[in-house]
């Protein structure tokens, strides 16, 4: 275990730093700079121009703003925003459970329909509804988000006019943020209503999120489903005169589970992609939107710092997958016995 | 009446190259307490026939039988359910692969106690209190702390043993060994084999023991059967099949016993395998693989027939025509 944890950390060394250089160095490829932005139309003369772009060390070579960048990040400092002169990092704490809140939501969509409908495909293998099921997902996994948004949008909002369009709450309502995850703070208020709202804003983006993952999940339950289905210890089980119920929900399923964990671990990557489409789509206040704007904004701090919260978010999701393994494979938990 | 009663069986698989008929037409009895041998090569559809006995064939098999009855129940007209709650319980099976046939994900204890649940519907302490007994019984030290082990913390002898606590935990009346020990080292075998045998006088249920193994049948069965692509060719008692095999497959399979061959100096083998799905020949399906084929082999199916001690699929049994394997 312990050799486990030491390989894994020695890789987000490397991780780290190709991240930062990354983020770093694209955003200053992008013509323009905070200054210009901020001056906007009205232009601004070309010393002013330069003393403010000195204040905020952009005069300085590339290399040397790129090793006072990580100095500051290694201790702890991601530096302000250009824009609000507040902390990244409290922008980020301030944001991050919007995210969250539709990650999660749109996980255990994806989870809550792909896995049973994956095992059915794999149980009834071959079937029309195996096929369809298996085209329908393979659509879900190459449509472009926006344009699945859209057309949500399109049906559910305009014509059916069952849910909102933006937001994560009606403007109706005020909560208290507690917890800054809407669901939890509508619920711990005592308006009346305000949790109905809050679900129901959240309900096509995180349908709009969970997609691609719904789809990478049912995929890969069912393949991983009808390999563990042709296993020896599944005829056993059989032998055993059990129930065809017990026998796929108990004894395949388990099996079946090891790969598909790995599966929903690679998806936080894709969410957090997909975040960013999905929230500036339906306006809802959360890293994706944040992010987005600090590009168009050339808030570099921002950008810079965001994009490694979440890099780091995601290793450590992936760490805790890893730990997962343990709990559903014994040969992993007890290894070298 | 024969506690296993099967007439004319057949398992026909539908594959893409065609239908494949695995067994073909096989009879087989078994009395109360009785130990029955059937030996083959791999592909003879020894498998096959106790997976239709167990009613585990596939989705794309399908099975057909003149009579096909358990104690008296007619297997064909029984319901799902009902064909369940025979399996596992009155008639169970041992598998050859004790390393893969254990689900890896659940410890012992659970995968022994679950039969006793489904079938016995018996309570969470007697259930454990059973599975200790069963541990116990099929030798396995220190049953106790066992019961919480996973499969691949046990060697697969442990795991065999394991396999045949198990199937013999709701008190079987027929129990399946299929090529139990085929997997395991030689010294594991002996025990293995020696168990299945004390387990079943003890408890005086009837046993199919599956094997290619010649020498294991001679030790155990009282009567055996011998398959060769998906039909019986030769059945009689252990003694005479040993003493006086008829058919020059069966005599074949004892040439290639070691302790038979004896002061040769290479151990005879019967050349070729037994015929796949795309090349069974007409007529005798062993005749290209026959020392003493005729013609008439090649051109006629041969129907079984049954002689003072039992029954051959030959023309020219070795007996008669002198072709004595010897």
């Amino acid at each position: 275990m312990f050799r486990f944890f030491l390989t894994r950390f020695s890789l987000i060394i490397p991780t780290f730093i190709g991240v930062t250089l990354l983020t770093f160095a694209l955003i200053r490829l992008v013509p323009g700079d905070p200054v210009e932005l901020m001056a906007g139309e009205r232009g601004i003369s070309p010393e002013r121009h330069a003393e403010l772009r000195a204040a905020m060390g952009l005069d300085k070579p590339l290399l040397v703003q790129y090793g006072d960048y990580i100095l500051n990040v290694v201790q702890g400092d991601l530096g302000n925003s250009v824009v609000t002169r507040t902390p990244v990092l409290d922008e980020f704490m301030t944001l991050f459970p919007a995210t969250i809140e539709l990650s999660v939501c749109a996980i255990l969509f994806a989870m809550i329909v792909g896995l049973p409908l994956g095992i059915l495909a794999a149980v009834k293998r071959g079937s029309i509804f195996d096929h369809s099921l298996m085209g329908i997902s393979l659509t879900g996994y190459s449509m472009p988000i926006f344009w699945w948004a859209l057309l949500l949008i399109l049906l559910f909002s305009v014509n059916l006019g069952w849910t909102p369009v933006s937001g994560r709450i009606s403007v109706m309502y005020w909560v208290e943020p507690v917890t800054n995850f809407m669901l939890i703070d509508a619920l711990l208020s005592d308006e009346e209503g305000a949790f109905s709202s809050a679900l129901s804003h959240l309900i096509l983006p995180a349908i709009v999120l969970g997609t691609v993952p719904l789809a990478v999940i049912a995929r890969m339950t069912r393949s991983s489903m009808l390999e563990v289905l042709g296993e020896d210890y599944i005829r056993t089980a059989r032998a055993k005169g059990l129930a065809p119920l017990r026998v796929v929900a108990q004894h395949a399923l388990r099996n079946a589970l090891i790969p598909v964990v790995t599966v929903i671990g690679l998806q936080v990557g894709v969410l957090f992609a997909g975040a960013i489409l999905t929230e500036t789509i339906f306006a809802w206040p959360g890293i994706g939107k944040w992010l987005i704007e600090s590009v168009a904004r050339r808030d570099y701090p921002v950008l810079q710092g965001g994009v490694l919260l979440v890099a780091a978010v995601i290793m450590i999701v992936n760490l805790l997958v890893d730990l997962t393994y343990g709990v559903l494979n014994p040969r992993i938990r007890h290894g070298g016995h | 009446m024969p506690l296993l009663d099967i007439r004319n069986l057949s398992v026909e698989f539908s594959t893409r190259a065609g239908k494949f008929r695995a067994v073909d037409g096989i009879d087989l009895t078994v009395d109360e307490g009785e130990v029955l041998g059937i030996v083959g090569e791999s592909g003879s559809g020894k498998s096959v026939t106790s997976l239709a006995v167990m009613g585990l064939i596939a989705n794309n098999g399908r099975v057909v039988a003149d009579k096909m009855e358990f104690d008296g129940r007619d297997l064909r007209t029984l319901t799902e359910r009902q064909r369940r709650n025979l399996t596992g319980k009155d008639v169970a099976m041992v598998f050859q692969e004790p390393m893969t046939s254990l689900n890896p994900c659940f410890t012992i204890g659970f995968q022994i106690m679950e039969s006793l649940k489904v079938h016995e519907k018996l309570g969470r302490s007697d259930r454990r209190r059973r599975a200790i007994e069963l541990l116990e019984k099929v030798g396995i030290p220190a049953p106790e702390s066992r019961l919480s082990s996973f499969p691949h913390q046990l060697s697969g002898g442990m795991n065999q043993r394991v396999m045949i606590a198990m199937a013999i935990s709701c008190n079987p009346r027929l129990l399946i060994a299929d090529e139990p020990t085929t997997a395991l080292d030689v010294t594991i075998q002996k025990q293995i084999l020696d168990l299945l045998l004390d387990l079943q006088k003890e408890r005086g249920m009837a046993l199919i023991l599956i094997t290619h193994d010649m020498g294991v049948v001679a030790e155990t069965a009282r009567r055996v059967s011998v398959m060769y692509a998906g039909q019986v060719v030769e059945t009689r008692s252990a003694r005479d099949l040993f003493t006086h095999p008829q058919h020059p497959y069966t005599g074949a399979l004892l040439d290639a016993l070691p302790e038979r061959a004896l002061g040769k100096r290479r151990l005879p083998t019967i050349p070729g395998v037994v015929p796949g799905i795309s090349d069974r020949p007409n007529g005798c399906l062993f005749n290209p693989r026959c020392r003493f084929a005729q013609d008439k082999c090649r051109r006629e199916g041969v129907p079984l027939f049954p002689d003072e001690s039992g029954a051959a699929r030959c023309f020219y049994p070795l007996q008669v025509t002198g072709g004595v394997a010897a």
